[in-house]
């Protein structure tokens, strides 16, 4: 059950980091994960600060340079539907419109999909796991088909956000606001992975905000995109997300980025998979070659050694599909 | 449209229908402006006035024993005004009989067995309240070990879950012919090992009451599928005359088997209502339904077929292992094996094991679906061995009785589902088509099933005509969301001619409605329209006489519509105008379910064919379409028939490609705690369309309405015939259920390596 809670709505960045000085506050995007963490008891706020009336954390905008502005409360339908974004930012319309199901992208923002908290069953359910301070991993050698193949260690969750392998892939920045400032952190270091710190999965300090997201400019011969697979039709987390950003020069690939989900504990960056890309042409055997490069290093656990094949295949069926054009 | 003369239907039963005018309409709900608005009191929605809020403690280990129950401090916090822990009064009602009737537990009992079983309850003014005080029930566990994997069950050292170890019950079985025999004398033998996953029926309103004492007299309102068990074992458990319970059930958001008996919650929702002098609301939460209330047990089936070169089956073999949990709770199916095709040597074997996970329950024909996806993949495989096409080992084998009662049909429609749906599907021109290379693979397959229960014999309806010409049914059959009252005004509205909106149904309380068995085991409509038709049948018979008295007419010579009783030379009187009517104020007719057609079994078939895209990188599974083709007998209203195959056959989905309770096996943990990690199948996992061919062999035999079940066969054979296509399309045999991509792609790769 939901337990009781205050609530408080700011009409301004400024007073939302005021209210959030004090440690029990916490912010309230969506709240389509906010309430399940309480519900579950892996986040005990006295009080929520919503941050449906904050002006600064509003508006998609596409600035003249072509890069784009995206408030951190817009809602994903918002984002998936937009034609700049679907046209120029593929992968980040595809990421949003992959997200759960029709209410959850309207309700859920951009900021809650990248700050959301793991969904691990271990770390959702009753178990002292090591990210709630205990000191063991209970995946590790448990029910491990939804874990990690690649980055485990201490804690072998998977990042569960479509939307942070696409931004990261994409080179975007994040704008963060808090007591002490404002400072911008690249997508690819907002993540925190369990060897740094098993207890969160975000640099952001307490009483910060994630004020907007900025998304380069697609550079001429840009083609991105994202794929999924779950295991239903809808209303899923990735089992294996894959967001893939290319610069074509002519038939060859000029700069390639290649960002996993559902297989680490934060959006995995493959640079092998990049290398494998970078100089050739998008072909059957460059594809091969970056969807085996993809899950090099991997370490299935007991339960999730199927991620290897579909990892392989995610990264070919996406790549297949960017080739097509 | 009537008859009296009895023939056909068993002894005593009327004629059956030839054509009818509104049975077998597709006529909407008569309560859909009801569910539709919301309007609809389910008993989740029922408050009463002054009514408490009850919550259970559950045990939060697998297997323990509870030392010590403190409810001193609960019991003062704010709000709370009953509380009821294991040394309470009705904490020793025996729970949970084995097969020989002896309880194998208590309502609140020391031993835990499973991580959530009950451990105390609270009733308070709020649910929070009763919840904060539930944090402060003290209680000291001795944690136990315990086993999670029924597969683990009975090796050595394994932990006990009962002290007298982890069988349920002997080894049993059924043999005829001679199994080695018969796969002696094969041209082919397959042999296969299936496994499916728990599954859990988590219906759209969970599971609740609403307990309410007035002096010794008992009611209960109680999301249920039978209000007539419910209260003969809420009678018997609180040592209370019959008389003195009342259980009503209105509007019930689904059962599919686990609202058919009495669940503790109840039981404890009665004791605390009593204890605290106020009426008690005990509703589950969406986890307690998840962990409590049972689930269709997981299997490992193994199935030997052998056949001739002709396709002749000559031996089938079952060796069946399945646990109902913490409890006694049938696991495993022989039906099919048993009973779906012509077979000399036949022996099956079931082993059921205790493990420390939630028990069992009747889920949708129960042990059928899983034994369907061994069964029908072992056919499809003896097929391909054979080369043999696998409709056409199925046509070699058609029974036309049960082999395991020595009972023949009234009908069997197998034959015409197998036919028929193979050519609405295209079935051999699909087969041909499918596609073997490239990333998106396609096939198709089919499964046949059947039902092996022909329905509780007893039910009594009441029909009553009203002084102006409209109607009322009483019945005490409970509509779990499948149309029931619907169907069964159509059969007064048949008979009588009344319009369907001037019929009012009252149904589902003991307090005033008649027995009816619960509405489960696909009975609901052979049983209650039998005795509904009979009621209306007698109502018939004393207007027809008023009508002949006042037009000078013969009975034989009237007929019944559109309110009115119209004569050979087509004049129309209404009923309202009916003097002899207006004097009686009312026409009542009590009817009875006939017997069953004595020396046969009246069972639904169906064959279901399936087309699916398997994307080979992924394991990603995609529906192309499916066609249900259900020997059903007649159809009584074409939607809710439609409703009824559109529910089987995503449920067969879910059973098939999505469903999973997952426990941690370390410590028994339940991990699939909501509708998040339980992952029921959405909108876009069935396909855009699925078809129904209904195959009605006119019947005359079965019962008088000529209707037999479908809410089980609808469902059978779903999964199978997407395992049979997804092996067309890909060449793996998908042996586990659910067939996830994860289990899919990894049994892709090791087919590439
Ligand atoms: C059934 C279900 C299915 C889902 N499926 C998917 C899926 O397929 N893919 C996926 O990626 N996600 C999925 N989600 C997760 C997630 O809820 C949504 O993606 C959504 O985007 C979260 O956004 P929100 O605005 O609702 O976040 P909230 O719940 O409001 O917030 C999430 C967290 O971020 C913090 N927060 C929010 N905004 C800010 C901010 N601007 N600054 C600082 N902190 C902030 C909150 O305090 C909270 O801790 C699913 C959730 C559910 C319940």
């Amino acid at each position: 059950m939901l337990p009781a809670f205050a609530y408080a709505r700011p009409g301004s960045l400024r007073e939302a980091l005021d209210l959030l000085k004090d440690a029990a506050s916490a912010p309230l995007a969506g709240g389509t994960d906010l309430q399940g963490c309480m519900e579950d008891g892996v986040a005990r706020p006295a009080r929520l600060v919503s941050l449906a009336a904050v002006p600064e954390l509003r508006g998609l905008e596409v600035r003249p340079d072509g890069s784009l502005r995206i408030g951190a409360a817009t809602p994903l339908a918002e984002l998936a539907a937009h034609p700049a974004v679907r046209q120029r930012h593929a992968a980040l319309a595809r990421a949003a419109a992959s997200v759960g199901s029709p209410q959850l992208r309207n309700q859920g923002t951009l900021g809650g999909n990248l700050l959301q908290r793991p969904r691990c069953w271990y770390f959702r359910g009753d178990f002292p796991c090591a990210r709630k301070g205990g000191g063991t991993c209970y995946a590790q050698d448990g029910r491990n088909a939804r874990h990690a193949i690649l980055g485990g260690g201490r804690c072998v969750m998977v990042h569960p956000s479509d939307t942070a392998p696409a931004l990261v892939a994409l080179d975007a920045v994040v704008q963060l606001a808090g007591p002490r400032g404002a400072r911008r952190v690249p997508a690819g270091e907002l993540f925190v992975g369990p060897e740094r710190d098993v207890r969160r999965e975000t640099v952001l300090a307490p009483g910060e905000l994630l004020v907007e997201v900025l998304v380069p400019a697609a550079p001429p011969g840009a083609r991105s995109g994202y794929d999924k697979a779950r295991a239903r039709g809808s209303f899923d987390f990735a089992l294996v997300g894959a967001a893939v950003a290319l610069v074509l020069r002519g038939r060859s690939v000029e700069r390639a980025r290649v960002v996993l989900g559902g297989v680490a504990p934060l959006p995995w960056r493959s640079r092998p998979a990049e290398q494998a890309l970078e100089g050739r042409a998008l072909d059957e055997g460059s594809l091969a070659a970056a969807a085996e490069a993809a899950v090099a290093g991997a370490d299935p656990l007991a339960e999730n050694g199927y991620k290897v094949a579909m990892t392989r295949g995610i990264v070919q069926r996406l790549l297949a599909s960017l080739a097509a054009g | 449209m009537s008859g009296e003369a009895s023939a056909g239907a068993g002894p005593g039963a009327p004629e059956p229908w030839g054509e009818t005018r509104v049975v077998g309409k597709p006529l909407p709900r008569i309560d859909a402006w009801e569910r539709v608005t919301g309007a609809a009191v389910f008993t989740r929605d029922l408050t009463l006035p002054d009514m408490l809020h009850a919550a259970v403690l559950r045990c939060p280990h697998a297997h323990a024993r509870v030392r010590r129950v403190d409810l001193a401090v609960a019991a003062r916090r704010p709000g709370v005004r009953a509380v009821l822990g294991p040394d309470g009064p009705g904490a020793a009602i025996p729970w949970y009989p084995d097969r020989e009737g002896k309880p194998t537990s208590r309502l609140l009992d020391p031993d835990c067995r499973y991580q959530g079983e009950e451990v105390a309850a609270v009733a308070a003014e709020t649910l929070a309240q009763a919840q904060e005080a539930l944090a402060a029930v003290a209680v000291e566990y001795e944690v136990l070990p315990a086993v999670t994997d029924m597969e683990r069950a009975l090796d050595a050292g394994a932990p006990a879950v009962h002290a007298r170890g982890n069988r349920q019950g002997e080894r049993f079985g059924y043999s005829r012919g001679d199994l080695e025999q018969g796969l002696a004398q094969a041209d082919a033998v397959v042999e296969l090992t299936t496994r499916s996953a728990c599954s859990v029926h988590t219906p759209m309103e969970v599971h609740c009451s609403v307990a309410h004492w007035e002096g010794h007299q008992l009611t209960v309102w109680d999301s249920t599928q039978g209000v007539f068990a419910v209260r003969a074992e809420l009678a018997a458990a609180l040592g209370l005359p019959l008389s003195s319970v009342r259980v009503v059930s209105h509007f019930v958001g689904g059962g599919f088997g686990g609202k058919l008996q009495l669940s503790k919650h109840t039981v404890l929702a009665a004791l605390l209502a009593r204890a605290a002098g106020r009426p008690v609301k005990l509703a589950l939460s969406r986890e307690e339904t998840l962990r409590c209330v049972g689930n269709r047990p997981p299997n490992r089936l193994t199935v030997r077929a052998g056949a001739r070169r002709d396709g002749t089956l000559t031996a089938l073999g079952l060796e069946a292992l399945g646990t109902g949990g913490a409890y006694p709770a049938s696991a495993t199916s022989g039906l099919l094996v048993g009973d779906l095709y012509r077979c000399a040597n036949v022996r099956t074997a079931h082993d059921n094991v205790h493990v420390n996970a939630g028990p069992g329950r009747a889920f949708r024909a129960p042990g059928v679906p899983p034994a369907a996806f061994a069964l029908e993949q072992a056919m499809d495989a003896l097929a391909e061995k054979l080369g043999l096409d696998p409709l056409e080992l199925r046509l070699a084998n058609l029974p036309t009785g049960s082999q395991t009662r020595g009972l023949p049909f009234t009908s069997t429609g197998l034959e015409r589902c197998l036919r028929e749906g193979a050519r609405a599907f295209g079935w051999r021109e699909a087969r041909a088509r499918a596609r073997d290379a490239g990333p998106l693979r396609r096939g198709v397959g089919l499964a046949a099933g059947m039902w092996g229960y022909e329905g509780d014999p007893r039910a009594t309806a009441l029909v009553t005509l009203l002084a102006d010409g409209s109607a009322t049914l009483n019945t005490g059959a409970v509509d779990i969301g499948t149309g029931t009252r619907t169907v069964l005004a159509q059969v007064v509205a048949e008979e009588l001619g009344v319009p369907l909106e001037r019929i009012a149904v009252e149904n589902a309380d003991t307090g005033t409605t008649q027995f009816s068995p619960p509405s489960g085991g696909s009975q609901t409509v052979l049983v209650n329209a039998p005795a509904v038709r009979a009621a209306a049948l007698e109502v018939r018979r004393k207007l027809l006489g008023i009508a002949a008295g006042e037009l000078h007419a013969a009975p034989g010579s009237l007929r019944l519509e559109g309110g009115a009783v119209v004569t050979a030379a087509g004049r129309r009187v209404l009923l309202k105008d009916l003097a002899g009517l207006a004097e009686r104020v009312s026409l009542v007719g009590v009817g009875e379910r006939a017997p069953h057609p004595p020396g046969k079994l009246a069972l639904p078939f169906a064959a279901h064919f399936a087309e699916v895209e398997v994307d080979v990188r992924t394991g990603q599974v995609r529906l192309l379409r499916l066609l249900a083709v259900q020997d059903s007998g007649r159809v009584m209203n074409a939607l809710t028939f439609e409703n009824q195959v559109h529910g089987g056959v995503v449920m067969g989905l879910g059973f098939g490609l999505t469903e999973e309770r997952v426990l941690d096996h370390a410590t028994g943990a339940l991990l699939s705690r909501g509708w998040h990690d339980y992952q029921l199948p959405t909108a876009l996992d069935a396909p855009a369309s699925i078809d129904w061919l209904p195959v009605d062999p006119h019947d005359r035999e079965c019962n008088s309405v000529g209707a037999k079940g479908l809410g089980e066969p609808a469902h059978i054979p779903t999964a199978a015939a997407v395992a049979n296509a997804i092996h067309h399309a890909t060449g793996v045999r998908p042996l586990e259920a659910p067939m996830t991509p994860p289990r899919l792609v990894a049994l892709l790769a090791r087919a590439r390596s």
